[in-house]
This record gives structure tokens, C-alpha cells and sequence, in this order.
């Protein structure tokens, strides 16, 4: 959504007039039904459930903020926050909108993601082996056409994450062209295919400490590192460092609105890292001590540019014109087969901030989740296929889906 | 045995005491050593690419040891673990598709192979395959590479077979050998002509009248002009003397007698002149994994210097200088500290280098570094014996000459140092 002339203030105040009553049969019109049996629609479409799911996760809310939304919750009668047993928000995902008629791999997919510890792309692989394995199928091309419907309705549930789009053809990949499966008969096919989608996780484990291991020759004793967010990457990373007796200094980004800053800066402190606390605005300020910006990545895109959290731009862009490197730490099953060109070509993931007060209505409010960092920004990419120059990713990607 | 530990120990000295100079020596040298070392290994039954893999890491390790700055070392020393990986690899798929075949054809006492009638030989020739593979995202879901299984099917496949496939056994086992040595006379022949390959691509990239600037000497880059001359292409050679060595006048020598015409600049004008210069082509000591180069002191300044005029810059590296390591801190870590004599005389500065003079420590300090780190941003193409490449294409190069295990493992010997 972007406008090239001024004129989409104008069309901006159309549209709100005309979709101002929020009723459901124009949300269906106005999106395009995704064609595949069991679609169940996105209740909140416009906001993004990724990182709703990882501000859940990953976000520290202070006690007058939560108290806030509570009065807020029970001011709207909106339950789409309830505060978490510590402390922390659990978004209730809104997966059970659809009424529970078999099986859906979305709410399969919607309870993985709500552990903690899981990566998007493990879940959505571990929603489609249930599918595998809920499927009355009996021969492979009709397994095959089981799977395309389930990944595509879930890449339509979900269009701003990435890994969990990367997850799907990655996995959907895997079953129509692996060499392997062509000398197997079907069951032990199917058998196999549950199998390697179980391994997934630890795959996706292994991945995060090959990353760990290969990243420990670029921490240097003495070395300042930027972090922004929080990443579980990165966390190993500097964990695997912090073990290896290095003596560094970490420098954390408050990340708002989800302040998943303070989360990176409590799990260091808690290893004993020396670990400074910086407002988002502070990067510029702070850069001429920092020897080297390390951030993780939603989605690593085929330019070699990385998809991250809002804000990595402005410190990739500010730590280029000081000349300091910036380190990317990112699973390889990130990758996706996107081109953004610009910041805007994505489709937008929005979620909800919180400014403290009240906001008028007049003022409008930038709510995208994410930035878009292209690829001469970027130093090196830490990932569990080596470190790679980022020309590379375009060069892998070729290779899985040409 | 003892007459390649007694060779081993010379080529040690050699390193040591900086006795060697020039990666392409170094490499060749390298190769030879190493090649020595295959042949004198005694080769057991059973696994003997390990056995070749280990006596060839042993040596390796003590040589990068030697000399960390010279790394065509180990980079000759990963190309040698490699040929091995690949030959061995080639061998006991040959094997195992003779098996198969024979497994067909008398199946009675082969009652161990009948026990994984689901593993095709393809799919094990597949999954033999990617392990020398460098992992790609292509083999991320497929099984995780049973690369110990391969060798062990066949070796018990060996086993139980008696004494009719034991000679064929042996021979298999001489064949490994002799494989291994062939590849690597290649890689020796290889080194010694990547000269001429590179030379031969000299008119694609010099043009008529064109002004190319290049510091120090290289030979690499003598056989290039000196190529590009041989076809008829006259242009102009401004040659930076290269200090403190000042092997730029050798090289501006050679190449007025081979009838180029050389302008000879301090290095200190290379700012002064690039505004007229076409084209920069110099040499490189290595070419780090990510595009970056480690090139003889004076060539950040020039590079930089094109930069600023637009200029482009390309540099001349052999197949052997490509390391596959990353630099950290190439300034430091991969730099080497020459004698300061280079620069000064002793007798006219013995009064300020004197340590006896009362004080203590003496006013004046001398460093002499001999390389400088360029990095990729600055380079403009590599030219190599296999083409032109873009600095960020160096890891493609990287993959196809090296492989992944031996990367990892070298790196931690490396930097244990």
C-alpha cells in the first residue's frame, strides 16, 4: 500500500469511510478467498500474526503497561490481549475462530507456534507431517496435492512471515523432488517423509549451533557488539562466545514497540555479559564504539538482503557509513524466493503500538513491523550452510528451486 | 619413511626462516612434499583414505605451523585432503556398483548385503555424494549424510567375502595410491602453468593505448603485459617502484626489455598519475574467502587511489591463492614484520637504535609490514587461471577447490596459533 502522489490522503479518507463499518462479508470480498478446502480466514487480517506471536514470545512488558492494557481490554471488550502467568502476553492467536470439524492445519500449525522455543519454519513443517499423517492419501501424487493445498492455505493464513513461507516450499520441495523418495514405495515414502519433518527441529537446532560455531572466529576479545532485538540466533551465538571465555561487551537496542530488547539484555545479563541498554534512537550516538553490528533475520530474501524486525535499516545504514561490519545470523531455511525492491514492496505487516497516550485519531500511525535491509549493507551472512558473502543466498536459492 | 621425515624437516627449516619466496614456490614445493608423503604412507586394509587423510593432515599442520602468513601452505595442503576425499569417493562408488552387479549375479554368500535391500545403489551413491557436497539448502531436509555407513558396507562387504576379493582388495588399495598421486602431479602441473592461463586472457581486458598502473612485481603480472605485448597490443606500463624492496625497478627492467613501454613513479605519485591510468593489474600474496585480498604493502593506498578515480582495479591470483578461510584482522594476524634494514641503513642509524645508549628502549622503531589487507569493495574483478570473477563469486571458486571438513578442522589449528 503506497501512494505516488498526495492524493492518497484523499483516498485514504474514502477508504476508511467506506470500510468504516467493519462487517465481515466486505473483509471476504475485498481479500481474495484462498481457493483450497478448509480456508479459514485470518480474523484480525490486518494485523500481522508473526509478530504478534513474537512479541509474545520475545517482548518484556512492564507492570503500568500491562495494567494499562488491562483496563483497556476491559474497556473495549477486546480480547485480543490477556496478560500471561509471567508476566509476559500470550496472544490467544484467534485459530479456533472456525468451527472444529476434522482436522486443520492451522490450528496445527497455530499450536506449535505457541511454544516458545520453536521456529516458525519447524512449526509449519511439524503442521504439515500432521497432515501426512491425517491423510487418507495412497499414492504420492495425491499426498502431493493434499500437502500444496495445506502449505498454501497456510501461507495465505499468515503472508507476513516469511520462514513460515520459506518452511512450506522448503518442505514441499523436498517431497516432489528428492531423488530418494523415487525408490520407495509409498508407505515407507510417507513413513520417511513424517520422519525427516520430525527431524526438522533438531535440524533446526544443529543449524543454530553450526551458526554459534561459526560465528566464535568473528568475536574477538575486546570487541563491542551492536545487537538489535532479540533473535535466538544471536542469543546462541553469544551465549556459544560467552562460554568460550571471550571477553565482549554487548550493546542492546530497546527494539519498541515489543521492547524484545530488554529480553536479549536480561538472558546476557543473566550469563554475565557486560550488556548496555540503548534507546532505539541512540545507534548513531553510540556507533563509534561498536566494532560490529550482529543482528538476527525473519527472512533472508533472494537479493541477499535480509527481512527483520523494524529498525535494522536505520543501524545497517548508520554502521555503513562508519565503516563497521554487519553480521547476519540466520538459518538457511530463512531464505525465501522474494525480490523486494524497495521498502514499501513487501506486503505490510502491521501490528498494534503502544505510545502511552492517548493518540488522536487524526494522526496517523506507522505500524509496520519490519524493514526491508538490501544487500550492500550487509558484511557477512553467519549460517549453518558457512558464512556466506550475501550474493550467495541468490546462487542457493537458484540451485533448490531451479 | 625416515627420508620424507628428513624432507619434511628441511621444507619445515625452509618455512621457518622465511627461506621460500612466493606463494607459487611455496605451493609447488608444497604439492611435491606432500605427494612424497602419499607414496611413503603404508596403506592398511581397511579405511585407507583415513589412513592417507591423516599422515597428510599430520604434515599439513606442522608446515601451516611453520609459516600461518604463508597460506598457499594451507591451502596446497587442503587441496591434497580434498583429492583424496574426491578419488576415494569416485573409487567406492566404482566399487560398490561392481558389488551390486556381482550381488546380482551370485547372491549366496553375500548375505550381509541382501540386509538393506531398501538402500539402492543409487540412493547410496546419491548419499555418498553429498557429503563431499558442501551443505546447501538442497541437502538440508534429506537424510543427514550417513558418511559412515558408506565406507563401512563396503569394508565388511570386503570382510566376508574371504580370499577371492582379497586380491582384488589389494589392488583396489594400490589404485587409491595411485589415483591420489596422479591428481596431485596435476595440481603440481596445475600451480606451475597458471601463469600462461592467466596470461592467455591479458587482450580481453588490455586495449590499445591503454595506461596500466601496477606496484611491485609479480610475475604473474610480468606474463601478462608481457602477453598482451606478444599480440600486438601497444600500451603504456607506469610501474610504482614498490618500497622499501623496490622490486618495481626489476620488473620495469624486464619489461623494457621485452619492449613494453614503462614509465617508472614512486609510490608516492600513484595518486598523481592514476587520473591518466585505464586500468590497474597487480598481483596478490592470497585471496581471502570473502573477496578481500592480501597483497604486497602499498596496494590499499593504490586501491583506494582507483577508487576514488573510478578506475578499475583488478588483481592476478592462481588458483593456489585462494584461501578459504575469513580474515580477522588481516592487518595483524596475517601480516609479517620484515628485517628493518629494508629501509634503513644500520651503520648511519646505530646511535638511535641503540639499546645501550642509557635509556633503555631505543627512540626510533622501525615496522616494516609486508602486506596490505584490500578489501572485496575495492577490487573490481579477480582474474584467475579459470576466468574472470567478481570478488563476492570467490566462495564459489572456494567450494569447488576445497572441501567443507577440512575448512572447519584447519581453521581451528590456524587460529590456535
Amino acid at each position: 500500500m503506497w501512494w505516488r502522489s498526495a492524493s492518497f490522503i484523499l483516498d485514504r479518507q474514502q477508504e476508511q469511510n467506506t470500510s468504516f463499518p467493519p462487517n465481515p462479508e466486505s473483509l471476504l470480498l475485498s481479500s481474495p478467498p484462498p481457493s483450497m478446502a478448509d480456508s479459514l480466514q485470518n480474523p484480525k487480517p490486518d494485523i500481522s500474526a508473526y509478530y504478534q506471536t513474537r512479541a509474545a514470545h520475545h517482548a518484556v512488558v512492564t507492570s503500568d503497561w500491562l495494567a494499562q492494557a488491562q483496563a483497556a481490554v476491559s474497556l473495549q471488550t477486546n480480547d485480543d490481549v490477556s496478560p500471561g502467568s509471567d508476566g509476559r502476553v500470550a496472544t490467544t492467536g484467534g485459530g479456533t475462530g472456525g468451527d472444529n470439524k476434522t482436522f486443520s492445519v492451522i490450528d496445527e500449525f497455530n499450536s506449535w507456534r505457541k511454544q516458545p522455543d520453536l521456529a516458525e519454519a519447524v512449526a509449519a513443517i511439524r503442521a504439515l507431517a500432521a497432515v501426512i499423517r491425517a491423510s487418507q492419501a495412497t499414492t504420492m501424487m495425491e499426498l502431493e496435492i493434499e500437502l500444496k493445498k495445506a502449505s498454501d492455505s497456510l501461507k495465505a493464513w499468515d503472508t507476513t512471515s516469511i520462514s513460515l513461507t520459506a518452511g512450506c516450499d522448503l518442505f514441499m520441495r523436498y517431497v516432489t523432488r528428492t531423488s530418494a523418495l523415487e525408490y520407495e514405495d509409498f508407505k515407507s515414502a510417507r513413513y520417511r517423509l513424517i520422519e525427516r519433518a520430525e527431524k526438522f527441529g533438531e535440524i533446526s537446532c544443529k543449524a543454530r549451533r553450526i551458526i554459534a560455531m561459526l560465528s566464535q572466529d568473528f568475536i574477538f576479545d575486546g570487541c563491542t557488539i551492536l545487537v538489535h532485538g532479540f533473535s535466538r540466533v544471536v542469543l546462541e551465538v553469544l551465549k556459544t562466545a560467552a562460554q568460550n571465555k571471550k571477553h565482549f561487551r554487548v550493546f542492546c537496542t530497546e527494539g519498541r514497540p515489543d521492547r524484545t530488547g530488554l529480553r536479549l539484555s536480561n538472558e546476557l545479563a543473566k550469563l554475565d555479559v557486560p550488556v548496555k541498554l540503548l534507546i532505539d534512537s541512540a545507534v548513531a550516538y553510540t556507533m563509534d564504539e561498536v566494532d560490529m553490528v550482529l543482528v538476527g533475520a525473519d527472512g533472508v530474501v533472494e537479493s541477499g538482503g535480509i527481512i527483520n524486525m523494524m529498525g535494522t535499516y536505520q543501524i545497517a545504514l548508520v554502521s555503513h557509513s562508519m565503516n563497521k561490519p554487519v553480521y547476519v545470523a540466520a538459518e538457511s531455511y530463512k531464505f525465501a524466493r522474494l525480490y523486494p525492491l524497495d521498502q514499501k514492496d513487501m506486503g505490510p505487516a502491521l501490528r498494534t503500538i503502544d505510545f502511552g497516550v492517548p493518540i488522536p485519531s487524526k494522526v496517523e500511525v506507522e505500524k509496520s513491523a519490519r524493514d526491508y535491509t538490501p544487500p550492500q549493507y550487509l558484511t557477512l551472512l553467519f549460517t549453518d550452510l558457512g558464512v556466506l558473502t550475501p550474493s550467495v543466498v541468490s546462487d542457493e536459492l537458484i540451485q533448490l528451486y531451479l | 619413511m625416515p627420508d620424507t621425515q628428513a624432507l619434511v624437516n628441511d621444507f619445515l627449516n625452509k618455512l621457518k626462516k622465511r627461506k621460500i619466496e612466493g606463494s607459487q614456490a611455496t605451493a609447488k614445493q608444497t604439492a611435491e612434499l606432500l605427494r612424497s608423503v602419499i607414496s611413503q604412507t603404508r596403506m592398511p586394509y581397511t579405511n585407507q583414505a583415513a589412513a592417507l587423510i591423516h599422515s597428510v593432515k599430520a604434515v599439513g599442520e606442522r608446515l601451516i605451523a611453520a609459516n600461518p602468513v604463508e597460506l598457499a601452505v594451507g591451502n596446497v595442503v587442503r587441496r591434497v585432503l580434498h583429492i583424496i576425499r574426491e578419488e576415494d569417493l569416485s573409487l567406492t562408488a566404482a566399487a560398490m556398483a561392481g558389488l551390486n552387479l556381482s550381488a546380482e549375479s551370485d547372491d549366496e554368500d553375500d548375505t550381509d548385503r541382501d540386509n538393506h535391500p531398501a538402500l539402492s545403489a543409487a540412493a547410496i551413491a546419491a548419499a555418498s555424494r553429498s557429503t563431499l557436497r558442501p551443505p546447501s539448502l538442497q541437502t538440508l531436509l534429506e537424510d543427514v549424510p550417513d558418511s559412515a555407513a558408506v565406507p563401512h558396507t563396503s569394508s565388511s562387504g570386503g570382510d566376508s567375502e574371504g580370499k577371492s576379493k582379497s586380491a582384488d582388495k589389494s589392488s583396489r588399495s594400490r589404485k587409491l595410491k595411485h589415483d591420489v598421486i596422479e591428481a596431485v602431479n596435476e595440481l603440481i602441473q596445475d600451480i606451475s602453468t597458471c601463469h600462461e592461463l592467466i596470461a592467455e586472457q591479458a587482450v580481453e581486458h588490455i586495449h590499445q593505448n591503454e595506461v596500466i598502473l601496477t606496484l611491485g612485481s609479480s610475475r604473474t603480472v610480468l606474463e601478462f603485459l608481457c602477453a598482451a605485448k606478444e599480440k600486438k597490443r601497444s600500451f603504456r606500463v607506469f610501474v610504482a617502484e614498490g618500497a622499501p624492496r623496490y622490486q618495481g625497478h626489476l620488473l620495469a627492467k624486464e619489461l623494457v626489455t621485452r619492449g613494453l613501454q614503462t614509465t617508472l613513479i614512486t609510490d608516492s605519485a600513484v595518486f598523481a598519475m592514476i587520473s591518466r591510468v585505464n586500468m590497474v593489474i597487480v598481483g596478490a600474496h592470497a585471496v581471502m574467502a570473502n573477496g578481500g585480498v592480501i597483497a604486497p604493502v602499498g596496494l590499499n593506498m593504490v586501491a583506494l587511489a582507483a577508487q576514488k578515480h573510478a578506475v578499475p582495479f583488478v588483481v592476478l591470483a592462481g588458483s593456489h591463492k585462494l584461501c578459504p578461510l575469513y580474515p580477522h584482522h588481516p592487518e595483524v594476524l596475517l601480516n609479517e614484520l620484515r628485517s628493518p634494514s629494508e629501509l634503513l641503513d644500520f651503520g648511519e642509524f646505530s646511535d638511535c637504535l641503540d639499546f645501550g645508549s642509557g635509556i633503555g628502549a631505543p627512540l626510533l622503531h622501525v615496522v616494516n609490514p609486508t602486506f596490505d589487507y584490500v578489501p572485496p569493495k575495492l577490487v573490481s574483478l579477480f582474474i584467475t587461471d579459470t576466468g574472470g570473477h567478481n570478488p563476492s563469486y570467490m566462495y564459489r571458486l572456494i567450494a569447488d577447490y576445497y572441501s567443507a571438513d577440512d575448512l572447519v578442522l584447519e581453521r581451528r589449528t590456524t587460529s590456535g596459533n
